[in-house]
């Protein structure tokens, strides 16, 4: 035995044992005592309070456990239906959300030059003053850009910018447009259906990251898990089709490694087949549009453009027609083409073809839901044409939105920012977009704050979100502040003296109209009671009608950005599973998460196939430089053999220039490459039709990872002994 | 800053539960808020040289950092509540308080004295019931 190892043991044994000797402190602890007690607090005993989290559009219940008025511990709401107890990371980091040192703590003014994020304190009064003023010298109607919202919020911020004269654009990057495009347009609704997961027995997935951060995370890992191992006797199949193995293709019976942008082909290819091959009961009519669409190629050509050989196309569409429950799901990379919408339908209609669509009837929870615009990529490039050709520039007001980080450099998104006459912005963060603002009227992170969420997916839910603590800062929640500015600016429907009473209203207006007691005080009795549940999800009946599904256009091939000889390679940015499209990079715990398949924490990295990276004479960890038509980074490169030879992929969501100190200066942003290309339908961004170059610097990069990170393409495995410890 | 159980608890006979008051109802028993202290010495008709430090920390809205006698580590997991839910009192662990002029920590409040007093009174002595 190593005699080394043991003393080394022994000393370390030693040294851990010095430390934690009691009464060895150089301070003696205190105790200090509250000034004035609070009378709800009990030192030693926590409160739960039931809210809703809003880290992203999911809306899973969550419980917050409270001590001596300091939010612990988050987690999932048990009687939530859409969580049902679980809950994902970015759930537990809003944490970190609300004790973040880098909020914004109070209202500012710009100092300086707009861009240069000098600001000096203001109160309340002046800033509201200073707003209304603003906004009452306005020419044209203002545009607001918000995260996407629903609920009494929604219908707030819509009424106040109708009230304005302006507009309402939510923006997400990760809005999947395509995918409710194309139900829209096949089969007339616009709401992203109901996957029922749970219930499939072969799962045929074109890119849709299903178990990742998509739609519903946590609703679909539930559902996914009752797929596999829910039902004693079946164990749903799994087949993932994408150029790279995301954690969802890992997760897969087999992964199928596609072209990029060729989703919609194999689609074609497979309906092509399954028509050939199988009896389906339609009538005539169905039979011809599915006809004219699905035999729009020839399946040489699908297998030649896809790299999907003829007899797997022809496997997967036997194995999909004949399965009890099959569902095909697209969405991820198969969204981010030009032809998104388009590969879209063809997915979609597989779904159609084997007739698992239907529609439950149900009405809706507020049924004067607005429909908001999105701000594509293309309703900027329309914006800033209109307002060249009429002279009109419109202010902006921002909310939880970032567009100059996460839309391209490459659309102009910058100039709308530049040409605004005034800039607001409520966010709780400075970051890359707010630092524009002239004026920054912060809002209160959600767990100090009122609100409700309407949820889609993969039950309708109505939560309530309620204050767990109190309001850390002189920041006001958001709707406060805009029925204040309503309330200035004289508008008509902005009497609530605070969001609470609006919120309150628009409750007992929805509850009056279900049965309950007649009792004078049944509303406080059924909100106190639907506060401490989380929220209100009745019982329904599910009853499934038919849908009639018509492909109305015909396919488009992708379209790729850069011409194939000076970019070889196709670029494949990709949301983190840790930080998001970037939100997540001011939470350390989330920083500190390893990305799940390679593992890499802190940082940006590009991957690359070893085969790849060998003809290149790249090795794990070598800075690498990735060149696009439109701009130019550096990052460290991982040898990932889940990757198409063609692909370079990277994780979004650093390279912020602000956001807090740990979102700073980390990373790059692998949006900066990307090319203007936009989805022919939708006009949403193509995050993957930009083809690169890649060159070696020369530089070792700094890549800080979990596991030992050189997996060597090898068919034989080496056995060394080592004589160290 | 000096503080007297033996004038407080003992010639004034204030109760424990006034000032601890978490005891019944959690697993700390609490320190006294400062607005507690002030309810008596607001007005006092004699001050000394400690009670106007005590005014002092008011004035300058400060709370009073008192020494922590004693600090439980992590692993243990102890509930005042439990103990006097038991029938235990006060004085059982800390001893006669209000004959204290200043305050010491009256036992060792290691395992081995609190398992004398469990095996004593016939207390789970399950591994458990501590160290959850």
């Amino acid at each position: 035995m190593d005699v080394r190892r043991r003393t080394f043991l022994k000393t370390a044994a030693l040294a851990a044992v010095g430390s934690a000797l009691p009464g060895c402190q150089r301070q003696t602890d205190r105790l200090i005592p509250y000034l004035l007690p609070d009378d709800e607090i009990i030192p030693g005993v926590a409160d739960w309070y039931a809210s809703v989290c809003s880290e992203c559009r999911a809306g899973c219940g969550v419980l917050v456990r409270v001590r001596e008025g300091r939010a612990k511990k988050i987690e999932g709401n048990p009687e939530h239906p859409v969580n049902q107890g679980k809950l994902c990371a970015w759930g537990q980091a809003s944490l970190q959300g609300l004790y973040n040192p880098d909020r914004v703590k109070q209202p500012l003014q710009r100092k300086g030059v707009r861009g240069e994020g000098l600001f000096i304190a203001i109160d309340w009064e002046e800033g509201l003053q200073r707003c209304t003023e603003a906004l009452r010298a306005r020419q044209h109607g203002p545009i607001m850009i918000s995260r996407p919202l629903t609920g009494t919020m929604s219908r707030l911020l819509a009424d106040f910018m109708d009230a304005l004269g302006g507009r309402l654009y939510y923006y997400a990057p990760d809005a999947e447009l395509p995918l409710s495009a194309a139900w829209q347009e096949s089969v007339g609704t616009h709401l992203v259906p109901r996957y029922d997961l749970a219930q499939a027995d072969y799962l045929l997935s074109f890119g849709a990251p299903v178990l990742e951060h998509w739609i519903s995370p946590v609703a679909m890992g539930i559902a996914f898990g009752q797929m596999r191992q829910g039902r004693p006797t079946t164990r749903g199949r799994f087949v993932h089709i994408e150029p790279r193995m995301s954690l969802t293709a890992a997760n897969a019976d087999r992964w199928i490694p596609i072209r990029p942008g060729t989703e919609g082909l194999l689609a074609l290819g497979i309906g092509q087949v399954m028509l050939a091959d199988h009896r389906f009961t339609w009538s005539s009519q169905q039979r011809a549009r599915f006809q004219e669409f699905y035999h729009s190629v020839d399946l040489q050509d699908v297998a030649k453009a896809t790299d999907v050989p003829t007899d797997v196309i022809a496997r997967l569409a036997h194995e999909f027609a004949s399965a009890r429950a099959p569902l095909a799901i697209g969405g991820g990379t198969a969204c981010a083409h030009t032809n998104g919408t388009i590969s879209l339908i063809a997915i979609n209609g597989l779904n159609a073809m084997v007739g698992n669509l239907g529609r439950e009837k149900s009405a809706g929870i507020f049924p004067d839901q607005d429909r908001i615009p999105w701000l594509t990529e293309q309703a900027v490039l329309d914006l800033l044409k209109q307002q060249e050709k009429t002279g009109a520039h419109s202010s902006l007001l921002l909310y939880d939105s970032n567009p100059l980080f996460t839309m391209p450099p490459s659309v102009p998104v910058k100039r709308l920012f530049e040409q605004a006459p005034f800039i607001v912005s409520f966010s709780a963060f400075m970051d890359e977009s707010t630092e524009t603002a002239d004026l920054v009227l912060p809002d209160r992170t959600s767990l100090e704050s009122w609100g409700d969420h309407v949820a889609e997916t993969p039950v309708r839910a109505l939560g309530l979100s309620q204050p767990a603590v109190m309001p850390l800062y002189d920041a006001r929640q958001v709707g406060d502040t805009i029925l204040d500015l309503g309330r200035r600016m004289g508008f008509d429907g902005f009497q609530w003296p605070t969001f609470h009473d609006l919120l309150r209203h628009r409750w007992r207006t929805l509850l009056e109209r279900q049965p309950h007691d007649e009792s004078s005080d049944w509303f406080d009795k059924a909100w106190d009671a639907h506060l401490q549940r989380g929220g209100w999800w009745p019982e329904r009946g599910t009853r499934l009608h038919p849908l009639t599904f018509t492909p109305s256009r015909g396919y488009e091939p992708a379209v790729l950005s850069g011409d194939e000889k000076e970019f070889p390679f196709v670029f494949y940015p990709y949301p983190s599973m840790t930080v998001g499209h970037g939100e997540g990079a001011n939470r350390p715990w989330l920083q500190e998460l390893p990305d799940t398949m390679t593992t890499v924490v802190w940082g940006s990295w590009v991957e690359v196939n070893p085969n790849t990276a060998k003809t290149l004479n790249i090795q794990q960890g070598d800075v690498v430089r990735v060149t696009s038509p439109f701009g130019s980074l550096e990052a460290p490169a991982v040898l990932f053999p889940g990757l198409r030879p063609e692909v370079l992929a990277m994780p979004l969501g650093q390279g912020h220039s602000s956001y807090g100190r740990y979102a700073r200066r980390r990373g790059v942003n692998p949006v900066q490459l990307l090319a203007p290309a936009l989805d022919s339908v939708t006009g949403t961004l193509a995050s993957g039709a930009t083809r690169v170059r890649m060159e070696r610097t020369g530089a070792k990069g700094r890549l800080v990872t979990v596991e030992r990170p050189v997996m060597e393409p090898s068919d034989l495995i080496t056995i060394s002994r080592s004589r160290e410890s | 800053m000096a503080f007297s159980h033996a004038w407080h608890a003992g010639e004034l006979k204030v109760d424990c539960l006034y000032c601890h008051r978490s005891a019944t109802a959690s697993r700390t028993a609490g320190i006294p808020s400062m607005q507690l202290c002030m309810s008596c010495h607001r007005n006092l008709s004699h001050e000394t040289a400690e009670t106007k430090k005590l005014l002092a920390h008011w004035e300058n809205r400060d709370p009073v950092p008192w020494v922590r006698l004693q600090r439980l580590p992590d692993f243990v997991y102890f509930t005042h509540e439990m103990h006097l839910r038991s029938g235990l009192q006060c004085a059982n662990c800390h001893g006669q308080v209000e004959q204290m002029p200043y305050t010491p920590r009256a036992a060792s409040y290691e395992m081995g004295w609190c398992l004398s007093c469990h095996q004593a009174k016939d207390a789970s002595k399950d591994c458990w019931t501590c160290h959850k």
